[in-house]
């Protein structure tokens, strides 16, 4: 494909774009028909359930109460601090998480080695959360015998194991908790920071260094200012809006001793509701819901006024650059041998039996196949991932074709109404679930039956759609006019257009399906709240294995190590095609 | 919208709904079977399973897991609520049935259970529930090598956990007691037993609606739980190591490292040994002790059978439920401990449950679950409600915390969860 392409941002966070000329527009009457089921889906399942959110923050069965429940919710103990935690979260992990995807993307470029790094840091980015909890609670387990950190610890300090730091106690929960989450998101940032410095022009750092400038003012003025101030702003406002999904690592890692210790507010409003929205509850879903809206706000400006408008030369080819330095490489391999670790610890752990993972650590015992004969002789796990294959499978198949039919009309939107739909979806987009939970099983009573399968896919739809319209959205607007106006000619109808766009924008397709497939089959928090006993997906299934830890950490982990082999493989397969999809559109 | 407009429109969705299983049903050719939905999973979930397979009409069983309460609510905003739920908290029996949302059930003349279990599940007059399972939460379990002779006062085992725990500390053995502080239902559990020893008649008014959280009952069982729980050496690894311990490593310390000496909790404790046991050695169990003499008092826990207000068939497999010999299959598998005293103890595979269920057939006065009662959010959760405040509690009188404001503290708490709950004054 010829199209231009500059990279350096996800589309997500940049739909806001300068006005896009009309090119050629589907039937007017179509129009209507196409974005209906999306605006449906979206208005009952996400708008009305905020509305209904809102007024219930602000009412008392019925009647209006103002701030009150405000008031009470954040004069309740603990408040402050679960609120102070959250955004230490959303700020703190973010910087880190972006420093080091900017070293890691820039010492493992142009190397041999480097490829190998950048693969081992992938795997943790497509993992479950529930299981990077898993992993890193195996690690933390209080006792020596059996956590590998502690143990280090203990040896390290010279200290006994009554008087060895812990980090699962109440005063460095935190720190573990982030520490899982960073080693889980870092090689998002490569991947990003990777496809930025990809696309930086070579000759502009010749253009510097032919008017004598030195290495400070290459990386400033020929990498910082042009493309990656706005990388970085985007890879910390993404990772600052994941911070209000670390529910599942807190479900996961904390023993229900140190859980208020280590609360936010995802957890916090999942703690108070009761699976109903009423009074304070509702107060705390809407502090939060209007955080996280505003946080996506000012990522949304910033990233715009960041951004200087492209040059766009030729397309850069391989470029000629120098690998970088020794000390750098020697750095990214220590890093990837750092972020294996806790992979090489899943799996030891999984290769011990229950009695022998509960009692000694991994490495004091004999490996076997015990954890895995006794789960895969029994139907539960394989009931579980069938079943969350079948959701996930027909999950991406609904999103995509209700997200291809919207996007479709809505790329020859310009102007203010584009911006303005553009902020809406990406509102949409960051909705947390647990603050609409309660509305949304109210609908789902309405329309079917809440606590089955069918409503549980219909809420995944409904929260898949608006990213994935997103994405398509820009891909398709980012097409150059010649290319549609072939498309129109050899399609004659509208669905022939779309059909032939779709497959001119292979790389945004695929990257839809592959998110959205994974982010199903991912997902703790949704399925938690709306799935029914006859089925359960296999985030909530190993959410609740884990409930008794240590007693069954060698069938946990196992179980951990089955549920991820789908998604890693996914998304270590799909990777060009997740950067390209991603970073196509959404420029100009 | 007026609350009769969503009446109206639920009433006929649900007759669409119920139209269109008939049809399904009629074209299948088969009758609709009774759904359940159990709290319980795993290997008692296939129990379960074993038993309706016996009844004579079809029973689909469905597991809600321990958070039953919020898909029953789901499921009756929707309106397809089941036609029978088995729940672990009496106290949603009552919260349901003053709802509306149940029917009232008849046991069959084969049905007897202790005093004191049978009125939490009357409301208004009504039965609404029936006992089908029960707990037996008053046992100290350990290896009898480890502990040659068992404490049989209070007082007794303050005063080898003292010894023990010193012990313990020169590193010449194993600490005395494991807990798995990490839950909290344990420290309730530990809680109760005490209370339901020093002070009877105060135990179950706590449960209604005029509770006295800072009464002198509570803060005496406080302190006893103080006096306890502040012995230096008492848990392996010390107190904060003790929250971060779950219950069933808890056991693994007792029965498989041998890290403690003795582990407190109920009789379903057997399935953790059964499971993690080195070497032929059985552990033994006695009861939680007193501080007066004769046995302690006996805590119970249970699950309830309910049948819902729109239910087709399913007053019939409740009733069935109660027969004596409904059970008969989990009664031969073990690890099934009847609260239905007609059972005869000869129906009991495993010794142990043949002698817990004598014991609760006793002349004690037997005490239901005190927070499986409470109200609401007071009932506890990991992190919520009386779980957390125990807690706080354990971690203030193992941390050096005087006695006195450690209770002082927990009292307070307890009140103002209370009061938050709806209840006590």
């Amino acid at each position: 494909m010829s199209q231009v392409k500059v990279l350096g941002e996800l589309a997500v966070l940049d739909d806001v774009g300068p006005p896009r000329r009309g090119r050629a527009y589907p039937a007017a009457g179509a129009t209507s028909a196409l974005l209906l089921p999306a605006v449906l889906l979206l208005g009952a399942l996400v708008l009305w359930p905020v509305l209904r959110t809102l007024h219930a923050s602000v009412t008392t069965d019925g009647r209006w109460v103002g701030a009150e429940h405000f008031r009470a919710a954040l004069a309740a103990p603990g408040t402050g601090a679960v609120v102070g935690r959250t955004v230490l979260w959303a700020v703190l992990v973010p910087a880190v998480v972006t420093a080091l995807g900017y070293l890691f993307a820039v010492a493992s470029r142009r190397s041999e080695e480097g490829g190998l790094v950048r693969l081992i840091l992938l795997v943790p980015v497509a993992l479950p959360l529930v299981v990077t909890g898993v992993t890193f609670r195996l690690m933390y387990d209080p006792d020596p015998t059996r956590g590998l950190a502690t143990l280090l610890a203990t040896r390290l300090t010279g200290r006994s194991a009554d008087d060895a730091p812990q980090l699962l106690g109440p005063g460095l929960v935190t720190v573990a908790l982030m520490s899982a989450f960073v080693w889980a998101w870092v090689g998002l940032a490569v991947l990003v920071f990777r496809a930025a410095l990809d696309r930086l022009p070579p000759s502009l750092a010749d253009a510097v260094r032919a008017y004598g400038g030195g290495r400070r003012h290459v990386l400033w003025d020929a990498q910082w200012r042009p493309l990656l101030l706005r990388t970085v702003a985007v890879v910390f406002a993404l990772v600052a809006l994941g911070t209000s999904r670390t529910f599942d690592l807190i479900l996961v890692m904390t023993p229900g001793s140190v859980r208020d210790d280590a609360a936010v507010l995802a957890l916090r409003v999942w703690q108070t509701s009761g699976g109903t929205t009423t009074g304070q509850g509702a107060a705390l879903g809407v502090v939060w819901l209007v955080a996280v809206v505003a946080g996506m706000l000012v990522a949304a400006f910033f990233v715009r006024q960041a951004w200087p408008p492209p040059r766009v030369e030729a397309t850069p080819g391989p470029a000629p650059t120098t690998p970088p330095r020794r000390l750098f490489r020697l750095l990214a391999a220590g890093g990837a041998v750092v972020w294996l670790i806790p992979l090489v610890v899943l799996v030891a752990t999984s290769a011990h039996g229950q009695v022998d993972a509960a009692a000694r650590g991994w490495w004091s015992a004999p490996p076997g196949t015990g954890s895995y004969a006794a789960l895969l002789g029994g139907d539960e796990l394989w009931r579980a991932l069938g079943f969350t294959l079948l959701l996930a499978t027909v999950v991406t198949a609904t999103v995509l074709v209700v997200a291809l039919l919207a996007a479709y009309p809505l790329a020859w939107l310009t102007g203010p109404a584009a911006q303005a739909t553009g902020l809406l979806l990406m509102a949409a987009t960051v909705v947390p679930v647990q603050v609409i939970a309660g509305p949304v099983n109210e609908v789902l009573g309405v329309v079917l039956s809440s606590g089955t399968s069918r409503g549980l896919a219909l809420v995944h739809v409904a929260l898949g759609v608006p990213f994935a319209v997103l994405v398509l959205r820009n891909a398709f607007a980012d097409l150059p006019a010649e290319q549609v106006r072939g498309a129109r000619l050899g399609g004659r109808r509208w669905w022939g257009t779309l059909h032939r766009l779709a497959r001119h924008n292979l790389p945004a397709v695929i990257a839809v399906s592959v998110l959205e497939f994974v982010q199903v089959w991912n997902d703790l928090a949704v399925g938690l709240v709306f799935s029914g006993p006859e089925a359960t997906p296999i985030g909530p299934f190993l959410a609740a294995e884990g409930r008794g830890f240590v007693s069954n950490s060698g069938v946990l982990a196992a179980s951990s190590v089955l549920a991820s082999v789908l998604p890693v493989l996914l998304m270590v397969l799909a990777r060009r095609q997740l950067v390209a999809g991603l970073v196509s559109g959404g420029v100009r | 919208m007026t609350p009769a407009g969503r009446v109206t429109r639920r009433t006929l969705l649900r007759a669409a709904a119920a139209g269109a299983t008939a049809t399904a049903a009629g074209c299948a050719g088969g009758g609709r079977s009774v759904q359940v939905a159990v709290v319980w999973s795993g290997s008692e979930l296939d129990r379960f399973r074993e038993v309706v397979a016996t009844y004579p009409d079809p029973v689909r069983v469905v597991s809600a897991g321990n958070d039953i309460d919020a898909f029953l609510r789901a499921r009756h905003l929707a309106g397809t609520s089941p036609d029978v739920a088995i729940l672990s908290r009496p106290g949603l029996v009552t919260e349901y049935a003053a709802r509306g949302w149940l029917r009232p059930v008849r046991p069959s003349t084969e049905y007897a259970v202790p005093i004191g279990l049978s009125d939490l599940l009357l409301t208004g007059g009504q039965r609404y529930g029936v006992w089908v399972k029960a707990a037996h939460k008053s046992l100290v379990w350990h290896l009898p090598s480890m502990l040659p002779e068992q404490p049989t006062s209070w007082d007794e085992l303050v005063s080898l956990t003292r010894r023990l725990g010193a012990l313990a500390r020169r590193g010449d053995g194993p600490a005395p007691l494991a807990i798995g502080a990490a839950d909290g239902w344990v420290l309730t559990d530990w809680f109760e037993n005490v209370l339901a020893d020093l002070a009877p008649s105060a135990y179950d008014a706590l449960a209604g609606p005029d509770a006295d959280w800072q009464g002198r009952p509570v803060r005496d069982t406080l302190d006893r739980l103080a006096e306890l729980w502040s012995v230096d050496g008492a848990f392996p690894g010390g107190g904060r190591r003790a929250l971060l311990t779950q219950y069933e490593e808890s056991v693994i310390q007792v029965v498989r490292s041998r890290r403690a000496v003795m582990v407190f909790e109920a009789d379903f404790t057997a399935e953790v040994v059964g499971r993690f046991r080195s070497g032929p050695e059985e552990p033994v169990t006695f009861r939680f002790p007193s501080a007066g003499t004769g046995a302690g008092a006996l805590i119970v826990g249970g699950d309830v059978a309910v049948v819902f207000a729109d239910a087709r068939g399913g007053v019939e497999l409740v009733e069935w439920l109660t027969r004596a010999d409904s059970f008969r299959p989990w009664l031969r598998a073990g690890g099934y401990l009847s609260p239905n005293t007609t059972i005869a103890l000869t129906d009991y595979a495993d010794p142990v449950r043949r002698q817990l269920a004598r014991e609760m057939r006793g002349p004690d006065t037997l005490h239901f679950d005190l927070s499986d009662q409470l109200p609401g959010a007071f009932t506890g959760s990991d992190g919520v409600g009386i779980w957390r405040i125990m807690q706080d509690f354990f971690s203030d009188v193992t941390d050096g915390v005087s006695a006195g404001a450690a209770v002082r503290r927990a009292t307070g708490q307890l009140a103002a969860a209370a009061r938050d709950a709806g209840g006590g004054r």
